[in-house]
Parts: C-alpha cells; structure tokens; sequence
C-alpha cells in the first residue's frame, strides 16, 4: 500500500465519519429532526449532486490536461440549458409536442450536447490555444474574459427574462412515495437524471481507461512534450478533451433546467464555482475524484439549505472549499503535487 | 531619495486638504441650484420616468412604462395640449439587480433642470435608497407600487413627506384583505408564509402572518433571496397538509419555478397566494392561485381601448402607473399655468391632487403624508385555466 | 572572447548568455515607427516628471468645459478605477498574485465608511455615527489592510491557481453575506446602505462633485508617488524577483510568504480607500457596487494598461471607463454610435494595415455592398428596411440608408450576431485577399447588429465588449499598452 493510496483512504475515513456524525445530529438532535426530513434532502442532494458531478468532470478534465482552471466552464453549462430550451420550443414545448415526450428529451440533450460541445471546442480554439505557452496567468484572464463575454452575450441575446422549462406532466411531476404518503418523495425525473449521469460518467472512465484516445488524454496530462515525441498530437486531444467536458456541461444544463424548471444568464456563474468546488474538493485532475466531489457538494447544499438558511448555505460550501483545500490541498482523492525545481 | 519621498508625499497631502477645503467653499451646492431654479414652461414639458426597463422584474416594470406613457400618448394626441405636450425620459432602475441603479437615475433625474417631476420608481427599497436624491433635487416622486406601509410613517425608512406619493394602496390595507380572504373565504387553517428577504415582501409578509396568528391559524415562516432558483430543500420542508402558501414576492418567474417544483414534489395540492409584484399573466400560470392585487375599474373606456391596443392583454400591474403619470402631468400642467414653474411648486400641485373619477375605479386624492384617501383598497384574483387572472374579490 | 568571424554575431561566444535574451535590447530600441519614438521619449523623463504630465496634462484641462452630470459620470469614476486598478496593480503587476477578490476590499472599504459616517434605520436599530470623515476612512484602510493581511497569509499554502480559487471565493462570500438579511441592520441585506454622509474633514465638507474630483485627483497623485517610490525600493525588486520565481527568490534569502501577505495588504488598503470615497460619492453603498461586473472592469483596464506599469494603469482607467460610461443606458445612443464606428474604422486599419490598397479597397467596398444589399432589400421586401435609427443624430440619414433595418430585427438579430461572432473569427484566421473579401461583408454585418440589437442594449454591449478586449489583449499583446513583455524560461 503506497503513501499516496493509504492517504486517499485517509480522506475517505475522514470523510465518512464526518458524514455519520452530521447524519446523527441532523436526524435525532436539530430542530427539524425526523428521518423523513433528512432523506427527502439526501434524496434531493443526489441528484443535485449528479449535476453537479458532470460540471466537475469538465473542469478535472481540462485542468489536467493543460493546468488550466477553466472559467467559462460554467457559462457552456448555460448556454446548454438554453438550447435545450430552444429546442424544446422548437418542437413544439412540452405541453403540445411535436413528437412523443421520451423522444423530444432525447433530443434536448443530443442537441444541447453537441452545441456545447462545440462551444468548447471554438472556445479552447480561439482563446486558450495561442496562450499556451503563456505564463500561467494568460489563460486565466481570458478564461474570465470569455466567461464574461458568454454571460452577456447570452443577455444580450436572449434578454434578462428568466425562462421557464415548462414541465413535461409525463416525468416532471409524477413519482413515487417510499415510506408511505408522508414518506420521502422521489421524481420520475430524479431518477432518469441520477441514471442518465451515472451512465455519462462510466462511458467518460471506460473512454479514459479503455480506448486509445483515453491513453492519449492521460499521457498528454503526465508530460505534453513526451507524449508529442511518441506520436501523439498534443492539439487533437486537447480539443477532443474540451468537447467532451463541454459536452458533459450542457447535459448537466439541460438537466437543471427540467429539474428546476428556471433558467438565466447568470445562473452559469454560481453553478460553476460549484461545480469547480466539488472537483477541487474530489481532487483535481481526477475522474472519480469529480463524482464524489460533486455529490458532496449536491449533499452539503442540500443539508445546509434544509437546516440552515439559505444564504448561509451558499458561504457553508465555500468554507468547506476552502478548509478542505487548507487541509488537503490536493483534495480528496487527488494526487499531492511536487514541486518541480 | 529618501528626503525627496518625505517632501513629495508632504506636499501632495498638503495639496489634498487644500484642494478638499477649496472644493467645499468655492463651488455652491450644484443640484440643489438645479432643484430651486426657475424652468420656463415652454410648449414642451419634461418628467421622468423610473421603471425596470430590464433585469428580473422587466415584465412587471414594462407593463408600468407601458401604462404610464399610454397616458402621455392620449394627453399629447388631446388637441387642448398641443402647447403643452408632455416629454418623457426614461430611467432603468433595473428592480432586483442592484438598488444602485435606482439612486442612480434618481440623481440624473435631479441634476436635469428639465425635469419637473418622477414617475416611479416602482420598488419600496428603491424608493427608500433615492429619497435623498430626490430630496437633494426638491424633486416630487410619485410611484405606481411601491406599497411597502412603513415607507409614509416618517420615521421607520425616512421621512420623504411633501416629496412622495404613491396610486396604490399601501400594504396596510392588502394585508388585512388577504388575510380576511384567507380565513374568512378560503377558511385555511394551516399556512406557510415565504417572503423574499425584500423591504415590500417582509413588510406584507409580517402583517399577514400577524392578523391570521391572531384569529388561531398555525403559520409557518420562511424565506428565500431573489436569486435562488433551486427551491427543493425550502419545500421538503413544507408539510404536505399544509393548505396554501403566502408568497409576497417581486419576481414573478420566481413564482413560477418555485410553483411548478412544488408541483414535482408532490405538493400540488397546496395553493399558492401571490402579492401584487406577481400580478403578470403569462408569467406566473400556476392556475388555481391567488393573487392580491390593484383594483381597476373594467367599463372604463381607458382601460378598454388599452387592452385592444395591446392585443387583449391587460397587465394590470401597470395600471396605477397610469394614474401615477396623470397626477404628475396634471400638477405639471397646473403649476406651468402662467408659464413658469419650479419644482417645489410642482410638488404643491401633487398634494392638491383631486381627479374625480380614475380608471381605478375610484376618485383619488392624497393625504398629507402621501397615501391615496379612501377608499382604495385591493382586490383579489384568481388565475384561471388560460393564465388570465380574474377578479373574485 | 568574442571573435570577429564574419557571419556570426560579436556576442556568439560569451558563455553562459543566452543569444535571445541578450538580444533583447537591441529589440526594445528597435520599436519602430512614432511609437517607438514616443516611447523612447517617454522613458527618458525623469518619473516626476511622468508624474507632472501625466496627471495635470490629462486629468486637469478640461474641468471647465465639463458639465456636473458629465463630471460625476466620467471623471470620478475614471479616478476612482484608477486607483483600484493602481491597488490591484501591486497584488498582480509587482508580486504576481493572481487575486480574483479584489473586488471585496473596495466593497468592505466602501461598507465601512458607510456605516462609521452615516445614520441608518435599518428594521428598528438605529445607527447614528457620523465620525469625520479622516477617522472613518483611516478605519476602514487599517480594517481593509488587516483583511489584506489575513487573505494572503492564507495564500502560505496555496500555489498560483488555488490562491486565485480561494480569493475568488472569497469574493464571493463577501456579495453573499452583505446580502444575506441581517437581523441587526448592519449591511441591511440587499438594500444597501443609503443616507451616507459626504466627506467631511476636521470641518470642511466636500459635497460637491467638483469637490470630490479634485480630492481623489490628489489621493491618485499620493498614491502614485508612493507606489513608484515602493517600486524603486527594495521591497519592490524583492517582489519582482518573486514574481518572476518564488523559489529562487526564496533561496536568495528573500521572505517570499511576507511579501506576498505585504502585497496582498498594501492592496486591499488602497482599494479600501477608494471604497471610501466611493460610498460618500454616490452618498450610498449597495452590495451589487462590488458584483463579479466591477472586478472584470477592474482587470480589464489593469491588462489593457499593462501589468507591472504605472502609467497604463492611468491610461486603462481613462480608456475603459470612459468607454464604459459612454455605454451606459443613461447616456445619448448617438455618442456610443459615433464611437463604435470609429473603432470599426480603427480595426479595418488594424487588419489591413499593411497594404494600402488592400486598406481603401475595404472601406469602399462596404460601402458599395451595402448600398448594394440596402437596395436590393428594399425592393423585395419593404419591412426589411422600415425599421428607425435609435437617437440617430446626425448619422441618422446616411444609417437609415445604408443599413438594413428591418421593423422587427427579433430573430434576424440573434442569427446575425452568432453570424457576426463566426465572421469575426474566420477573419482574423485567413489571410491576404481572402481576409479582405470575408471582411467587407463582416463590416456591414457587424454594422447591422450594431444597429438593431447593440445599442438597444449599450449597457450589456459594453460587457460583451470588455470581455473579448480581455481575450483579445491576452491572445495577441499580453503585456498590454504599457507592460513589459515577459520571458517565460523552462
């Protein structure tokens, strides 16, 4: 068992302690205490947190691939949610489809799937590409830079008004009561997001592990110039790396907008840091890393929302960001860094 | 080197008392100059309009810009005023962005020598923030909704007496007529009361929560901010035999996403009961709810001729706003009566307010610290199967 | 050591010395044209007397002609982000820290003030300090410095990214908690803090704006001096040589963890006191004052000017800013428009510039093109070109007559905008004759969504506009207009 090994399992330990400690509080001494309460909210924070998780995965992408803390990650997550919405309106919205419901969700995502993954690719083309062999601080700034643009551009073009995912009666609202009438209410919807994430994220490690193009992508984040030296073409799996993250971000977009039914120009913003959190948090640069990192995050935004108030939950993620990062600075299941000299 | 930093710094902090003490005697108080000038009235008169021209709450504010320039529009087409045109410049407060904005057009109002008076603006936070402004510019100010009950007290938010006004109830009189219609029409006995952390919500908030404890109801109070969008944990909370939900909230979308969460939470049964800052059909379409909201008189010929200007649709929101500009035109006209006018003049006219008949359905004039005399009051809606909301009350 | 062999360069043999980096002179003198002449000028001024130009030349001449509404617009502000842009200079130009909270120190500086001098009524409580305003704003710099102090020595352990992670949170934390409803009416949540008293020094009043113009025209100045004297120091080389590399700098023998925490102070105190003046400027502080909007605003004119130089601070703040207000929602459309065409003008000189015929060929090809789209539109569908020019001015004849605008731009709009972005790009990729024919199409398309859905909206334009500056500036002049350009080795 190596040093590195037996300290992931440190963090977990500790992780999971934590956890079990909270549960007893929360469930049998706070002031809202019960267990329905407790796993309506867990119930909620799962899949919260699936969103969350596939944002996170873009960013532990690109970062390690190119060291690079992608900002403008969380308006591609945007601008997903608005395609989906556009497409939806396209075809009919929910209430008269143009073609069966199963099919225009379907749809939704391919869709909203490709345009960001597009988006990502144009963005890493033109705004990161000529930076990169920029001190560290370039990229940086134009990744705020295209953040900013992406968030305007949006308002400028689709105006300030929140816009409303209208339902789907089929999925939207129906679901199952475990534990009786008054027990914890779990979504049709809830489901086929925790499913349609869990499944996003396994293709991502089998694609990682599996395929030529994953040992491409892991060799170019150990070492870029030996990797070149082999063979491979450091500018191909980077853009690759960037459609795939992109990609990710606009199905989770499409998601929070049937979840949560409002969308807005700068709801791209909050989910992103969010979303960095939790793959900071997890470990960046690593996949499962960004699962658990973000069904953390989903967690503890819906514990804190539930018991706390509600902007007190916000300012309760970031303290845990930043004490874990003051802890462990590289996460939880993250790979110390060394220094090189 | 170092001598040279000592001096420097020396001379340069000298310099900057200097100039602050010069700055202060030699230039007198621009706006307030600009407030006490004497403006010629020519054919062409000047008035501001504050409203959220866009941000989160731009359907509801441009349902009011709409009203109020409707208005202007039937005054300036009246053949009597063709040398007494009214002009209006607009002010984007931006309502649930940033109250800056509004303390922002406040001042560009007041620092303009043409302009003789406000309309709006339309948020009770808003109105707090620039009371300065306009005071600081003798400008009058008279809003279309910002209802919050303290705002005319005089002393809780300020004292803005002689300068405010307002053509809608305050709150004191909707939460008692939605707390009446809760317990006395609806017969609920367990509520849930959420506001938006806003000056308007928790004043309403509070007054209703207040009258229905004391007729024996279990109420429950929460709150969410204008930017929450995620709204799951608040309703787990809720429990599921609760009978109606208070939301006195600004931002309709709001409304709407936190209706349709409920809704895939299970909790469809609970009904939801909205404030005026909801009133906006189209938006907020959770049928079966209510709203509290401004009366309107539906005959008046105003008020028909607005709705087939704008394809059917009514937007009663902006219908006090309507009443708001023809105050502010009026005193404007009356105080330019022998061709000159300043702004404190105009003010006076605001308070002499006596328009016998409204399109509110009911004659307004205002008491002394700004209040509409009665008997305005509100009236209750209910949103029907094709979003339109319907007077029951 | 260095032989004369023809064909190789005197300096080849010297051991040690890389040929590029010694060549680096050579290069700065070589700067061509007026520029390089302005700029060898301007370096051969002593610093007071850059200062002496600098502030009076540009700052100063035109303050009659100005009017008060004008003045408060442009003039405080431009001052007002000179100065935070001059703090946020130290934090990123000298010591190299990457700070995306800045943004914090102004608001804390700015809530500061506005509670120690102002009454508040805030639901029921009652808070009546009205201290003067030289012990408030000394307040408000020793809390921001000491916040300075405490971010930073959390920076100890955190490496480049994650020390801009955390300060970008705590950013955050700031908006989140002035906006959070407090019970004792301290920020008062969202609503801000109104009824601010305006500066008041042993006595005197500043409650004009003319007043407060000529007292941060003399807090830039101060600061100025002493930022340049700081630089000239030896704290200062000690944070250039930190930035540059914090591990040889550290085994130089230098405290690389106290100059960072020392940067980080020295920041937020200078920011802090633009807060100040902020708040008793605008007689107000509301928590959206200090959103993620004014740090872009704030790194924008930083880059523009250049990191790591003084005068570009000056220079990015008058030109940001100033472009800033030009597209605020409260301001004529027609100046805005003015200016957006001589940008447009400016750029055609930028892409062709160097060939002049390739140059004249473009103006006078969009304007044929688009005559020649104008007409063809206008007689086959007479709604495409019904529409009317906003506060068109004087430019409103030629505009209605060259630029299509359809009565309802709606969709049309949106597609020519994605359009235009794709045009844009594509542009600046080809090159020779095919970048000329793509650009003449590109103008007027650029024309057409600036008339039928930019300045409807100036206000978000001009951040769309910053944000690709942004981009713009890092892609293809890092060091923007005043910086130095940076060698990264290794």
């Amino acid at each position: 068992m190596n040093a590195v090994f037996r300290q992931r399992l440190l963090n977990l330990g500790g992780l999971a302690v934590a956890i079990t400690v909270w549960t007893f509080y929360a469930v049998y001494f706070s002031p809202t205490h019960g267990w329905t309460f407790f796993l309506q909210l867990t119930v909620n924070g799962v899949i919260l947190g699936s969103v969350y998780a596939l944002i996170a995965l873009g960013y532990s992408m690109v970062y390690g691939i190119l060291k690079l803390l992608n900002f403008a990650h969380g308006d591609v997550y945007m601008i997903g949610a608005f395609i989906g919405f556009g497409v939806l309106t396209l075809l009919g919205g929910p209430l008269n489809p143009a073609i069966p419901v199963v099919l225009l969700v379907f749809c939704m995502f391919v869709v909203a799937m490709l345009g960001s993954g597009l988006l990502g690719l144009a963005i890493e083309r033109f705004a990161y590409r000529p930076l990169r062999e920029a001190p560290r601080i370039a990229p940086l700034i134009s990744a705020l830079g295209v953040a900013f643009f992406l968030e305007n551009s949006a308002l400028l073009l689709f105006g300030a008004q929140f816009r409303t995912y209208d339902g789907f009666d089929l999925i939207s609202y129906n679901g199952i009561y475990l534990g009786g009438d008054n027990g914890v209410f779990v979504q049709y919807l809830g489901v086929i997001v925790i499913i349609a994430a869990v499944f996003l994220m396994l293709a991502l490690l089998a694609l990682v592990q599996w395929t030529r193009l994953g040992k491409a992508m892991r060799a170019v984040s150990f070492d870029r110039e030996a990797a070149a030296m082999m063979g491979i073409e450091p500018d191909r799996v980077i853009a690759t790396t960037f459609f795939i993250g992109s990609a990710l971000a606009g199905a989770a977009g499409v998601m929070f907008g049937l979840l949560f039914s409002q969308i807005y120009h700068l709801m791209g913003f909050l989910a992103g840091l969010k979303g960095f959190t939790a793959a900071v948090v997890g470990g960046i640069g690593s996949i499962p890393g960004a699962m658990l990192g973000g069904l953390l995050v989903g967690l503890v935004e819906s514990w804190a929302r539930g018991y706390l108030n509600g902007n007190v939950s916000d300012l309760v993620v970031f303290g845990i960001l930043i004490g874990v990062m003051l802890l462990r600075p590289s996460g939880l299941l993250g790979t110390p860094a060394l220094q090189k000299v | 080197m170092r001598k040279l930093v000592v001096a420097a710094m020396l001379a340069a902090g000298v310099a900057v008392l200097a100039t602050a003490a010069l700055g202060s005697t030699n230039s007198p108080k621009r706006t307030a100059s600009v407030g006490a000038a004497t403006v010629t009235c020519g054919k062409t008169r000047t008035i501001g309009l504050a409203a959220p021209f866009t941000g989160p709450a731009a359907d509801i504010g441009n349902q009011q810009v709409r009203w109020a320039k409707y208005y202007v529009k039937r005054w300036n087409a009246q053949k009597a005023n063709r040398n007494r045109r009214i002009k209006v410049i607009d002010g984007d407060t931006q309502l649930g962005v940033d109250t800056a904005f509004a303390v922002r057009v406040a001042k560009s109002f007041a620092s303009n020598s043409k302009v003789l008076g406000v309309v709006g603006p339309a948020g009770s936070q808003e109105v707090v923030a620039s009371t300065s402004a306009y005071k600081g510019g003798r400008l009058g100010f008279v809003s279309g909704s910002a209802s919050r009950t303290t705002l005319t007290d005089g002393h809780t938010d300020g004292n803005r007496r002689g300068y405010f006004y307002r053509t809608v109830p305050s709150d004191a009189a909707q939460g008692p007529t939605v707390a009446n219609w809760m317990t006395k029409k609806l017969k609920w006995k367990r509520v849930y009361i959420i506001d938006d952390q806003e000056a308007y919500s928790q004043g309403l908030a509070d007054g209703v929560q207040k009258i229905l404890a004391s007729r024996g109801v279990k109420v429950t109070r929460d709150s969410i901010s204008q930017t929450d969008s995620d709204f799951s944990s608040k309703i787990a909370k809720i429990p599921s035999n609760t009978q109606g939900i208070y939301i006195p909230w600004q931002l309709a979308p709001q409304a709407q996403a936190f209706g349709q969460q409920l809704r895939a939470a299970g909790k469809a049964k609970i009904k939801l009961f909205g404030s005026d800052g909801l009133f906006a059909p189209g938006v907020w379409k959770i049928v079966g709810s209510y709203d509290s909201a401004f009366p309107y008189n539906p005959a008046a010929p105003a008020v028909k001729a607005y709705i087939r200007a704008h394809k059917g649709k009514g937007e009663f929101f902006g219908l006090p706003s309507y009443v708001a500009a023809q105050v502010v035109v009026g005193a404007v006209t009356r105080a330019c009566a022998d061709g000159k006018a300043t702004r404190a003049e105009v003010r006076k006219q605001i308070a002499k307010t006596k328009l016998k008949s409204t399109i509110l359905g009911f004659p307004v004039s205002f008491a002394a610290r700004g209040e509409m005399r009665l008997p305005a009051s509100y009236g209750i809606y209910q949103i029907q199967s094709d979003g339109s909301f319907k007077r029951i009350g | 050591m260095s032989e004369n062999t023809p064909g190789i360069p005197e300096s080849a043999g010297q051991i040690g010395v890389d040929q590029w980096v010694e060549r680096a002179d050579e290069r700065t003198e070589r700067r061509g044209g007026v520029a390089g002449r302005i700029g060898r000028l301007w370096e051969r001024l002593p610093p007071a007397g850059k200062l002496a130009l600098l502030t009076p030349a540009i700052l100063v001449p035109f303050l009659p002609f100005v009017s008060e509404g004008n003045l408060f617009n442009y003039g405080l502000f431009i001052l007002i982000y000179a100065l935070l842009a001059l703090g946020l200079n130290v934090v990123v130009g000298f010591a190299g820290l990457l700070d995306l909270g800045y943004v914090a120190f102004f608001g804390f500086g700015a809530y500061t003030y506005a509670f120690l001098s102002g009454t508040h009524a805030n639901k029921g409580h009652v808070y009546t300090h009205h201290w003067d305003a030289q012990w408030s704003i000394l307040t408000a710099v020793l809390v921001c410095a000491l916040l300075g102090l405490f971010l930073g020595s959390s920076s100890r352990r955190l490496l480049g990214d994650y020390l801009a992670i955390v300060t970008l949170f705590f950013g955050q934390a700031f908006v989140v908690f002035t906006n959070a409803a407090d019970p004792y009416g301290i920020t008062n949540g969202s609503n801000g803090l109104a009824n601010v008293d305006p500066l008041t020094f042993f006595g005197f009043t500043i409650d004009s704006t003319r007043g407060y113009y000529w007292f941060l025209l003399g807090c830039v100045v101060v600061v100025l001096i002493v930022l340049y004297c700081i630089s000239e120091s030896r704290t200062g080389r000690a944070w250039k040589a930190s930035r540059e590399d914090p591990l040889a700098a550290e085994m130089m023998g230098m405290p690389v963890n106290r100059l960072k925490i020392m940067a980080f102070s020295l920041g937020a105190a200078i920011a802090g006191l633009a807060g100040c003046v902020f708040a008793a400027a605008q007689t107000g502080a509301f928590p959206q004052n200090f959103s993620t909007q004014v740090l872009i605003l704030i790194y924008a004119v930083v880059i523009l000017g250049g990191t790591g130089s003084l005068t570009g601070m000056i220079v990015g703040a008058i030109a940001i800013i100033a472009s800033n207000q030009v597209l605020d929602s409260t301001s004529p459309a027609n100046v805005g428009r003015v200016l957006f065409y001589l940008a447009l003008v400016a750029a055609v000189f930028f892409t062709m510039r160097r060939s002049w015929p390739r140059l004249l060929a473009a103006f006078a090809g969009t304007a044929v093109f688009g005559l020649v789209v104008h007409a063809i539109v206008d007689a086959v569908w007479s709604r495409g070109t019904a529409g009317h020019v906003r506060d068109g001015g004087f430019l409103t004849g030629l505009i209605r007559n060259w630029v299509l605008l359809p009565t309802n731009p709606g969709r049309l709009a949106v597609y020519g905008y994605l359009l235009m972005v794709a045009c844009i790009i594509a542009v600046v990729q080809l090159k020779g004759w095919w970048r000329l024919a793509v650009l003449v199409p590109t103008l007027y398309l650029t024309a057409f969504v600036w008339e039928n859905l930019l300045v409807q909206q100036p206000a978000v334009t001009r951040y769309v506009l910053f944000g690709a500056l942004l981009i713009a500036v890092m892609t293809i002049r890092p060091q923007g207009l005043f910086g130095t350009a940076k060698v990264e080795i290794g």
